[in-house]
């Protein structure tokens, strides 16, 4: 059955993306188009005194302007989802009113008819700011000091704690105890294409439609029917070709709620393409975490507890899913490992900042971090090699699915087999020696390793904000072809590619007679979109089942044209046949005989230019033994002869509910070496093992696992979003954010093991953030290891060159 | 891009160009190239109001030998210089230095000239361009200048030429004899630039000494600069491990360093002395 | 950002003084200040036109100077916006004799908000440093030429100066 699925199949996709034929938000042209620019507060808090559009409404060019008071009682708040008990929700207006909060934060709309006269005049809109002191730090502002929504009184969003088994007992009965210090810096998610909306407004129909860069096309739907207040069933979402989105697109922003409400005011179409500059400044951040971690360890390396007290640095607005992301932290503090004591202390604190939200692993890579940092501290502290610490407190396979004390059921893993492969790959053993020699040559090199497992396939709709199932619809159209309509919204994932393999294997079809339309919810059946490494897992288990269902009605129709019943009918390579008989079989010859005699597989019916115009052929049924699905399609539309009962037609569709998440797991090791004199850190090797499941698609599976590093060799080496003492975003081009290029890579020794789930049907788990969750603490790990001889058992990112020479230079080896 | 409004205007010839500049050379910018001007204009930083692009003006792009000089054409890409077989023959620093800047695209299409008249302090094309003792030849409507290279950088962003004055041409001195040349940088993660860049031309005589060098260090200070004591302390020595240390020592002697998020100035002097041995050493070897 | 420095003017204090408290020497002498009217005691309404190379930009201002200590002190309080964004800045200057000359020392913080914050911290420093130069050169010049004398020429200076004022507003950030 497999012809495509397990195969390292070339993307569908790219031949449009290569060649510069895809469409994007700002690809899609429409007449009468005018185009919105905003003003954006210059400073992180402040007073508005005034708004002056006098100047601005004279540029030429200009239709409207519209200002926090114009709109703040039309348009209903930016939403948050999360849930999180005595939660302190600010009203999240889509431009600000009365006060900004952040730098970049909107504070008017211009609209013009064309984007130049929109910034021109832009300019000229004054605004009379009193600046008020900016909260730039979560960990002070958590304390005291100004306050940025004073309804609330203090800057603490919420306090959360949670966490099984009797942290203090647990930390009591350790024989050591260590604490950390540990940040997770603030990233910028930086996807390729930034934000944009266009939205258009048809006054006849009363229908507004708004294509958006956004993951989650139903969801906005949702949202900004009820912001905006239009019937949802008169409000269309597409998302055209998007250009990545690393969660900063999970998301429903003021903006477009905004364009869409100015199509309905002035009855045109409205468009707005974000710029690289408020990408930096106004679409969401990710991380953004300063903790202390303490673990306690028994002699022999045994963890008996870890408790992580963390201020998270929410930024000024509650996001979509803000508050919830350190919760995600929460759940997956226990990492790879049996500790049966686990608590967290979460503060989240507001800040004139960005909203930090969902970026690439979204909440799990802080907390492999954090689990990962605090092994090799548990291994510093004993002298234990940091392999043996983890294989210590390793579950074995068979006590899977294994429960840890953050409450989460892992589903299934070997922890121990991904790592044997990893070090295998890697010659641990001989890098360890050779880290030896080259010690004593002086030169300093680290070894640095991962065991991580990450929660994937959000996920059961009791543990998410807006249902976690995914929905498929799947359809072989009159002439054959194949038409998969999926609830996800994929934006670089691949699974135009994918699920028409799996469809195709599944069908019998040739891969190039399946398309797979995703992103827009006049097409597709309500769905829930992609993030959280779902989209495969939980949506490619819709399509799976989805067909599964099609193939029982197509099996019906087929016996009904084979002149026998379903039980007698067999499905194989695309093609319904008479169950053989064995003595049929005899009569055939052998098997292999029957065998070959299924090759002779049945045309597939090609109407076009075929037969009287508009006529389709008739299939011809009488006297044989097998018929084709394209066939089965075929009488299924044509309907004259269709079993009792049986509706016309050929779809089937499947919502598919998880029961569990999954748990991807396994081993990154980075291999690196810093140059003494100036602290510069270069990888000499990078070997991975990650375990997803069962795979599709070896090649997208590498794809993903590759970006993911790519962005972990970020978070570690490179990015930081920095913001001044005043507020001032300082980052705020990619000339002064760090974006890893590809001369900065290493080359990746990529393996996997395969531990499927019962989870769902096809044993898929998910692999969309297993990058930016395994290999983090791997290269720091390394770094730190690199580092020990000079007493180092800790360094915070990114790990700029000039911190580690300082480190060399103050220290005695 | 969104930029402020502007006027545009691709003369054909450099007269033509110049005499467009000498009407307004207050507000017009020369277009060279465009990958530092157009993001400024992008962020409305610059606003010229008439922008001359010179791309279309023949004769400006060339790598030729005349009178025992390298005559370089200012809208020459780094590209271009970067796959000159004859330079990587007789001027090795040249090609060197270009394929340090940026990435491919910004090579296709940025110019030696435009790098080196917009006088960025990190950029890569000064230091080359002081360690050779280059000549940079300036046009306008009313004539023809030479400036030394020493002469050309005058601080952050602001060079010798006059308002209304074209980057022409860049001339440097073959180097003869035993020379060995180098140019190493840090690259800043983010923008490619040199955090610290130092360019080395070094020539030997029969006896093994160094009898000249030239030393240029860019992205340490708010202009690049010729490293003069480091020059002093290598001609007329015997440039082994030693002396190329301590001659480097002297790496940052004077200079008034900056610093940013990335780096201090603290550590960029350091990384200008740690770059500079390095330099030198490598231009040394490849004499060998 | 924090930035100080020293420098070291040949000029007597009592010269570089007078230089320092007269706005029409100041307004020669600040980078690119197109005016300097006063609207006060010691307050100015301030127009800079500066930039450093292609990138320039307009501001709008107040320059207020506090604390006078004739002569060896004054704080300089400097708040402007402009399109590429805006500065505000407070500083101490302390005038010391020596050798018959003048060493100034000033010490101030900075703050940039909005475009020039966001995209150009690499170069604030240095601009910083390289207009406080040209501020005090041009203040040298003011401070030796003989009182009735006619002013210097700072047109000179002007065309490099031009550059430079882009960093009055960048002359104080953060370090």
């Amino acid at each position: 059955m497999a012809r495509y699925v397990g195969q390292r199949v070339k993307r569908t996709e790219d031949p449009r993306l290569i060649k510069g034929l895809a469409h994007y938000v700002d690809d899609i042209r429409l007449p009468d188009t005018l185009h919105v620019a905003f003003v954006r507060s210059i400073y992180a808090h402040a007073r508005i005194n005034g708004v002056d559009a006098g100047e601005a409404l004279k540029a030429p060019g200009v239709v409207a302007i519209f200002t926090g008071k114009d709109v703040s009682e039309k348009i209903g708040p930016v939403p948050c989802a999360s849930a999180l008990p005595e939660l302190k929700v600010p009203d999240h207006r889509v431009l600000a009113t009365d006060k900004v909060y952040f730098v970049g934060h909107p504070i008017a709309a211009v609209v013009a008819a064309d984007a130049y006269a929109a910034r021109d005049a832009a300019e000229l809109l004054m605004i009379d700011y009193e600046e008020l002191p900016a909260v730039v730090n979560a960990e002070e502002a958590a304390q005291g000091g100004a306050v940025i929504h004073e309804q609330f009184g203090s800057n603490v969003a919420y306090k959360l704690t949670a966490g099984e088994g009797d942290i203090v007992a647990a930390l009591a009965s350790a024989d050591r105890r260590i604490k950390q210090r540990i940040i997770n810096q603030r990233l910028a998610p930086v996807a390729m294409e930034p934000r944009g909306v266009l939205a258009r407004y048809l006054p006849g129909e009363q229908e507004l439609t708004v294509w958006s860069s956004t993951q989650i096309p139903h969801l906005l739907r949702t949202q900004l029917a009820l912001m905006i207040g239009i019937p949802e069933n008169k409000l269309r979402v597409i998302t055209p070709e998007v250009g990545g989105g690393f969660g900063s697109k999970l998301n429903v922003y003021a903006e477009e709620a905004l364009l869409g409400w100015i199509s309905m005011q002035l009855g045109r179409p409205a468009k707005w393409i974000e710029t690289r500059r408020e990408n930096m400044q106004a679409t969401i951040h990710g991380r953004g975490q300063v903790g202390e971690i303490e673990i306690g360890c028994k002699a022999d390396g045994t963890v008996t507890g870890l408790r992580y007290n963390v201020v998270a640095d929410l930024g000024a607005y509650h996001q979509l899913l803000t508050p919830a992301i350190p919760t995600l932290t929460g759940l997956m503090l226990s990492g790879a490992y049996k500790i049966p004591a686990i608590q967290i202390n979460v503060t989240g604190v507001f800040t004139n900042k960005m909203a930090t939200d969902a970026y690439r692993g979204a909440g799990r890579p802080e907390a492999t971090y954090v689990v990962e940092r605090a092994i090799d501290l548990v291994a510093a502290e004993l002298g234990l090699d940091p392999v043996a610490v983890r294989r210590r407190n390793f579950p074995a396979p068979e006590e899977f699915p294994f429960k840890t004390a953050t409450g989460l059921f892992y589903d299934s893993g070997n922890y121990e087999g991904a790592l044997a492969k990893a070090l295998e790959n890697a010659g641990y053993e001989r890098l360890r020696e050779e880290q030896r020699a080259a010690r004593e040559q002086g030169r300093i090199v680290g070894i640095g390793v991962s065991t991580y497992v990450e929660i994937c396939a959000l996920g059961p709709s009791q543990a998410m904000p807006a249902g976690g199932w995914e929905s498929a619809t799947v359809r072989i159209e009159p002439t054959g072809t194949v038409t998969v309509l999926t609830g996800a919204s994929p934006h670089g994932q691949g699974q135009e590619t994918s699920f028409a393999q799996l469809a195709a294997d599944e069908l019998g079809v040739d891969m190039g007679d399946v398309t797979v339309v995703h992103g827009d919810t006049a097409i597709v059946q309500y769905g829930i979109g992609t993030f959280g490494s779902r989209a495969t897992a939980v949506g490619g288990t819709a399509v799976f089942v989805a067909i599964e269902k099609l193939k029982e009605k197509a099996s019906k129709i087929a016996a009904h044209m084979l002149g026998t019943d379903a039980v007698n009918v067999v499905f194989a390579e695309g093609v319904f046949s008479i169950k053989e008989t064995k003595k049929a079989a005899a009569a055939a010859g052998d098997g292999k005989a029957a065998d070959a005699d299924s090759d002779e597989v049945p045309e597939p019916v090609v109407p076009v230019g075929e037969g009287p115009a508009g006529a389709l052929p008739e299939p011809e049924t009488e006297g044989r033994k097998k018929v084709s699905i394209q066939e089965v399609a075929l009488a299924a539309h044509l309907a004259r002869e269709l079993p009792p009962d049986t509706e016309p037609g050929l779809s089937a569709t499947y919502f598919f509910e998880p029961k569990n998440f999954t748990f991807p797991f396994g081993t990154h090791i980075a291999v690196v070496e810093i140059d003494r004199e100036t602290g510069e850190v270069k990888f000499q090797r990078y070997v991975a093992v990650d375990d997803c499941g069962r795979v599709i698609n070896p090649m997208l599976v590498d794809g993903q696992v590759q970006g993911g590093i790519v962005q972990s060799i970020g978070q570690a080496l490179y990015e930081e979003v920095v913001y001044d003492e005043q507020g001032q975003l300082i980052t705020g081009t990619l000339m002064d954010y760090a974006v890893p290029r590809a001369k900065m890579i290493p080359w990746f020794e990529l393996d996997r093991t395969e531990t499927p789930t019962d989870v769902n049907p096809l044993g898929v788990k998910g692999v969309g953030e297993a990058g930016t969750i395994g290999a983090t603490p791997a290269i720091v790990n390394a770094v730190v290891d690199a580092l020990s001889p000079f007493g180092v058992r800790h360094i915070d990112m990114p790990i700029r060159p000039e911190a580690v020479w300082r480190i060399i230079n103050s220290s005695d080896e | 891009m969104i930029p402020a409004q502007f006027d545009y205007a691709a003369p054909a010839t450099l007269d033509e160009a110049l005499s467009l500049l000498a009407e307004r050379p207050d507000d017009a910018k020369i277009l060279a190239g465009g990958h530092s001007l157009i993001p400024a204009m992008k962020l409305r930083l610059a606003q010229p109001a008439l922008l001359i692009d010179i791309g279309r003006v023949k004769d400006l792009s060339y790598i030729r030998e005349e009178g025992g000089q390298i005559r370089i054409g200012a809208m020459t890409t780094h590209y271009q210089l970067e796959s000159s077989e004859r330079l990587r023959e007789i001027c090795p620093l040249l090609p060197e230095c270009a394929a340090s800047i940026g990435d491919v695209q910004v090579r296709n299409k940025g110019t030696i000239g435009g790098s080196l008249a917009h006088a960025d302090p990190a950029a890569d094309w000064p230091a080359a361009i002081i360690s050779l003792r280059a000549e940079l030849v300036a046009v306008s409507s009313r004539g023809e200048r030479v400036i030394a290279a020493d002469d050309f950088f005058v601080d952050m962003l602001t060079t010798a030429l006059r308002p209304d004055e074209v980057l022409r041409e860049i001339r440097i001195n073959a180097p003869g004899g035993r020379t060995g040349q180098a140019y190493m940088k840090v690259h800043h993660p983010a923008s490619g630039f040199a955090v610290v860049g130092v360019a080395v031309s070094l020539t030997l005589g029969a006896d093994g000494k160094c009898s000249a060098a030239g030393v240029g260090i860019t992205g340490v200070a708010t202009k690049a600069y010729r490293a003069a004591q480091v020059e002093g302390a290598l001609v007329g020595s015997t440039p082994d491990e030693q002396t190329t240390a301590s001659a480097a020592s002297h790496a940052a002697d004077g200079v008034d360093a900056n610093g940013d998020i990335y780096a201090s100035a603290d550590y960029r002097r350091h990384l200008a002395v740690v770059y500079a041995r390095r330099a030198i050493a490598e231009a040394v070897a490849k004499i060998k | 950002m924090k930035i100080e420095g020293t420098h070291e003017l040949r000029a007597p204090r009592e010269r570089v003084w007078q230089a320092l408290v007269d706005p029409s020497v100041l307004q020669r002498c600040i980078p690119g200040c197109e005016r300097l009217e006063r609207t006060g005691e010691d307050s100015y309404a301030a127009t800079l036109r500066t930039g450093v190379g292609a990138i320039k930009g307009v501001f709008q201002g107040s320059v207020r100077l506090e604390d006078m200590s004739v002569p060896t002190h004054y704080r300089i309080v400097v708040d402007g916006k402009g399109q590429p964004g805006f500065l505000k800045g407070a500083g101490d200057l302390d005038l010391e004799e020596r050798d018959g000359g003048t060493v100034v020392r000033y010490a101030g913080d900075v703050q940039v908000g909005g475009t020039l914050a966001s995209v150009g911290q690499r170069m604030i420093q240095g601009a910083a440093k390289m207009m406080a130069a040209q501020f005090f050169t041009a203040l040298e010049a003011e401070a030796q030429v003989e009182q009735g004398d006619p002013p210097p020429r700072h047109g000179f200076f002007r065309t490099a100066l031009r550059a430079i004022s882009g960093l009055l507003r960048q002359i104080f950030k953060r370090h």
